[in-house]
């Protein structure tokens, strides 16, 4: 394959490969899927707490936890022990942190901020809110330097 | 990298011709090679499936750059003829003669639709300044690839005052695309 090897596929044993290739051939019946070791009851419990006491975000055991969750608990939950509490626990901890980013998304453009540092967000939470959020500063921004007629922005005319 | 970055960039970046002919032909070989190979289902099917994740993210690239170029092309072409000798084309040989035929298209197009029926002296006009420029103050959110010291943050208004930030390597932010654009360019941070 491309981006490096894969295999060797025997029977019985496990193996590491790119999740679309997983779920693919989970879809075929032809394999069982094991969950990441992140994927536990206990684990998540002490994620969410972890999250909700905290202000700003905390790492997460993985960068794309949300997507795989989803994919997993889509086609593979018949091998994921305690599949629902799993999938409450997540939503739960990502609803935390949706909530925080909607909160600090509003004071940063309340305050005009220039710029902010977000570690520790997943990409998926970055893309949910960042297409509004782009926008929004975009169009705030235009807004405000036409506040200021002396400034080399530079308006078009016919 | 480049899908990512010409994707959530405002304005057209460096073509980068090397990239794409490496991955055309590695998938034309590929396709050679399963054309060959007819043999086990399975790894036929994995290699197929390979190969059209690649593909895809191959013409999305491309995609999002001729959506660009229609989108902007006076402004392209401009850069284009303004460019310096020793500098990196920002357009592809092929981009290019497109981009060319849709400004003449364009020009051909409005002549004949209105111009023509207007006044003698509103018979002009100009496409520079009539389509709107690339909005190089966008936000864009980014990773951070290699480390950077004291980046200019400009003020939006003149009460704030301009302030250094340092870029850690690894770390995420959101920030107006101006102030990083040569960075993206290097290379030193990805757009997400």
């Amino acid at each position: 394959l491309f981006q490096g090897d894969l295999g060797p596929f025997n029977p019985g044993l496990p193996v590491e490969v790119p999740v679309w290739l997983a779920i693919n051939l989970k879809q075929r019946q032809k394999c069982r899927l094991i969950p990441p070791e992140w994927m536990d009851v206990g684990k998540l419990e002490e994620i969410r707490d972890q999250e909700r006491k905290e202000d700003t975000f905390t790492p997460m055991p993985s960068p794309h936890y949300m997507e795989l969750t989803k994919l997993l608990l889509n086609y593979a939950s018949d091998n994921i022990p305690k599949a629902d509490e799993i999938r409450t626990l997540v939503k739960d901890t990502w609803d935390t942190r949706v909530a925080k980013l909607r909160l600090s998304a509003d004071s940063f453009v309340r305050q005009q901020e220039a710029h902010a540092k977000l570690d520790n967000l997943t990409l998926m939470e970055i893309n949910t809110t960042g297409t509004f959020l782009t926008q929004a500063l975009d169009h705030m921004y235009k807004l405000r330097t036409n506040l200021q007629p002396a400034q080399s922005s530079q308006s078009q005319d016919f | 990298q480049a899908w990512l970055n010409e994707k959530f960039a405002p304005e057209l970046l460096e073509s980068k011709p090397e990239i794409i002919e490496c991955v055309v032909e590695q998938l034309d070989h590929m396709e050679a090679n399963l054309k060959r190979a007819k043999k086990g289902d399975l790894k036929v099917s994995v290699h197929r499936m390979e190969i059209e994740r690649i593909r895809y993210v191959l013409s999305s690239y491309l995609r999002c750059r001729l959506v660009k170029i229609e989108k902007f092309f006076p402004h392209v072409l401009e850069k284009e003829k303004s460019r310096a000798e020793g500098e990196p084309s920002i357009l592809s040989p092929e981009e290019f003669a497109f981009a060319k035929e849709y400004m003449a298209n364009t020009e051909t197009y409005l002549k004949n639709v209105a111009l023509k029926h207007m006044p003698p002296n509103l018979q002009k006009v100009s496409l520079l300044k009539s389509v709107p420029k690339p909005n190089l103050d966008s936000f864009v959110f980014l990773r951070v690839l290699e480390r950077q010291e004291n980046i200019l943050v400009e003020p939006e208004t003149d009460e704030q005052r301009e302030y250094a930030i340092d870029l850690e390597e690894g770390s995420q932010h959101l920030i107006r695309y101006r102030t990083v654009a040569p960075l993206v360019a290097s290379g030193a941070v990805q757009l997400i």
